[in-house]
């Protein structure tokens, strides 16, 4: 077995339970020792498309390569692979110790190498000295670390993750996602990691692919996903979002702008691509980018309803002359509005996206 | 409940208790008794009839062709009553509820009936009165205990533990032998015993099925109590309860200890 770690690329991969297309073409690729997160709402197909990685479900069609070898028609147990479970799925009846080792007795490792390697291994997810203990005296927490190094200790060409953090609590959650964002960044392992918590894959991907119905929706970094959704889905999806939905009236390239016609107002600025002039569109406009005003007559009318204390920030809620909620964020040193009172919010230009509504139904739209 | 309804309540109950355990402080106490008729309750207590069961060759012969077809039915039920289980998992539950029907059958077809047709298709084969024909009667019968005691196991076990060890690069017989057999391990314990005590204490089949050969001690008692009513046959009888209960708690214990060494804690 190799220690490298590889590139893993699925090509239009399709799968479908029954009537149920849970894969609609699927083509992604993982470059070698990147962290790439799938994320997206249950039943988006984001597990499925782990467990064909892993080869524990076949795929219908197409292709799916480990570095320059097609293992399509692999079985799992020649892939090479690190898997981790939301259940962890320990064996109950080993110690810590035979557990992270199982794969290297499967291996033939000579015994004092896998006694090294796994007490090399359960030093580095801080569980040294566990390794007599039986699985069931381990907390939660310590057992998502069994569980890490169990897959890690293979070397394999590519760690997958299925939600490994969604039995943990808060607090907890977040100790082990950077955890796991340090020993990615210290052993460079290709990586797909699914879940549908958003913090979480901010926090530990370069890459996010935002998945909806068997599709992937946008795949790019936390910063261009949060920036620049091509979609009002992906926009609401990852991040707080105001959208203000209209009807396209000038479209140009880069720039376009729509007609809210609940608030007959205009609102312009970058924009994503699938908009066409007279179809239906939303304005994102992201809570921080808001600010608001007393004492002007410019920028969109609007009465504070609730202002919420976040500790070093502040959620601010308004009502919009439609009725439609409007979020502000801003540093709780700022001067907190009174409720009830009418401001008018503005923003800047280039702080807009227009989006198209949906992706989905969008295909065969004309694109400016 | 007020007072008197729960005094009622203790009393059926115990009247319940009493019916369901009374054969046994019948039969135990007749076979110390010392006079050479059953007796109930016994005169004058003597271990007389123990030394003439000890001391006859033919009630060992008897014991020991029970503890033989007893451990081939056992072994063949476990066997296939396992992988049974294993495949029943592996269906659609549609097709898992017919197979488990056909697979439960012998405990709802009449006894009478399976001993029927087993003569019949055991006689042309040369099976009939050996300890091998015996021992395939009686795991018919045992089959059910085990497929469903093993696949009572098999559901507690997080599916997810054997896709990981095959995940690690186990082969599937590897992931069997290492993962799915330790976890099932109470199950097939359990099934184990519940096999053995069907076998050990069945008469129908075996009656029909008995030759010279394959006389089972249940069969030589009811043979006995036909010509001779002495109390011998409640010494036997006695012998047969002693070790199917001893094999049962024993077989309790060992299922306890296996379960809390390999249980999930704090989950």
């Amino acid at each position: 077995m190799d220690a490298e770690p590889r590139p893993l690329s699925f090509r239009k991969v399709t799968k479908s339970f029954g009537t149920v297309r849970a894969l609609k073409p699927v083509s992604l690729q993982v470059d070698s020792g990147e962290f790439v997160t799938l994320l997206g709402p249950s039943g988006s197909g984001k597990t499925t498309l782990l467990n064909i990685a892993a080869g524990f479900l076949p795929s219908d069609s197409g292709a799916l390569f480990i570095g320059d070898i097609n293992v399509t028609e692999l079985p799992a147990r020649k892939r090479n692979i690190g898997m981790v479970f939301q259940s962890y799925a320990l064996f109950p009846h080993l110690s810590v110790f035979e557990n992270v080792a199982y794969g290297l007795r499967v291996r033939g490792l000579p015994r004092a190498d896998i006694s090294r390697r796994v007490t090399e291994t359960l030093l580095m997810v801080q569980l040294d000295g566990y390794g007599p203990r039986r699985i069931g005296q381990l907390s939660g927490g310590q057992q998502q670390r069994v569980a890490l190094a169990r897959a890690m200790v293979i070397e394999p060409a590519v760690l997958l993750m299925d939600e490994p953090l969604g039995a943990l609590d808060r607090q907890l959650r977040k100790h082990v996602q950077l955890e796991i964002r340090r020993l990615h960044r210290k052993l460079g392992r290709t990586t797909l990691y699914v879940t549908h918590d958003q913090e979480e894959a901010l926090v530990m991907s370069d890459r996010i692919g935002v998945m909806r119905d068997g599709r992937i929706e946008q795949i790019g970094t936390p910063d261009d996903l949060y920036r620049r959704p091509v979609n009002a889905f992906v926009a609401s999806f990852l991040g707080e979002s105001n959208l203000l939905r209209g009807r396209v009236v000038q479209c140009g390239g880069t720039e376009a702008s729509i007609t809210v016609q609940e608030l007959s107002v205009d609102v312009a600025g970058p924009c994503a691509l699938g908009l066409s002039v007279g179809g239906e569109a939303a304005a994102l406009i992201r809570p921080e980018a808001v600010t608001f005003d007393v004492e002007t007559d410019v920028g969109l009318p609007a009465r504070v309803v609730e202002v919420v204390y976040l500790g070093e920030l502040l959620a601010v809620r308004f009502t919009l002359s439609s009725g439609q909620d409007f979020w502000c964020r801003c540093f709780s040193h700022a001067q907190v509005p009174a409720e009830n009172r009418e401001v008018r919010l503005r923003w800047r230009t280039e702080d807009v996206r227009i989006l198209p509504l949906d992706m989905a139904g969008s295909e065969g739209d004309v694109t400016c | 409940m007020t007072e008197k309804s729960r005094v009622l309540s203790t009393i059926a109950g115990s009247i319940v208790l009493a019916f369901l355990v009374l054969p046994i402080f019948a039969v135990v106490p007749a076979s110390f008794n010392h006079a050479s008729f059953i007796r109930i309750p016994p005169e004058a207590m003597s271990l007389r009839w123990y030394e003439v069961f000890l001391n006859d060759s033919e009630w060992w012969k008897a014991l020991l062709a029970s503890f033989r077809v007893g451990l081939l039915a056992t072994t063949i039920s476990v066997v296939l009553g396992t992988a049974a289980a294993i495949g029943l998992e592996r269906v659609t539950p549609r097709i898992r509820a017919i197979l488990l029907g056909v697979v439960l059958s012998p405990l709802i077809v009449p006894v009478i009936m399976t001993s029927i047709a087993l003569y019949y298709i055991m006689r042309p084969l040369g099976l009939h009165g050996t300890i091998f024909g015996l021992a395939i009667g009686h795991s018919l019968l045992a089959l059910p205990f085990v497929v469903v005691n093993v696949g009572i196991s098999l559901r507690s076990i997080d599916p997810n533990c054997t896709r990981a060890a095959e995940g690690l690069g186990a082969s599937p017989l590897r992931v069997f032998r290492t993962v799915t057999l330790p976890l099932i391990l109470p199950g097939l314990a359990g099934g184990s015993a519940f096999a053995f005590i069907t076998s050990f204490d069945e008469v129908v089949v075996s009656i029909f099925l008995a030759g010279v050969q394959a006389k089972t001690l249940p069969v030589k008692i009811w043979e006995a109590i036909r010509v001779e009513f002495t109390p011998v046959t409640a010494v036997a009888s006695t012998v047969l309860l002693a070790i199917t209960l001893l094999l049962f708690f024993g077989v309790k214990v060992a299922g306890r200890r296996l379960a809390s060494e390999s249980a999930p804690h704090g989950r």
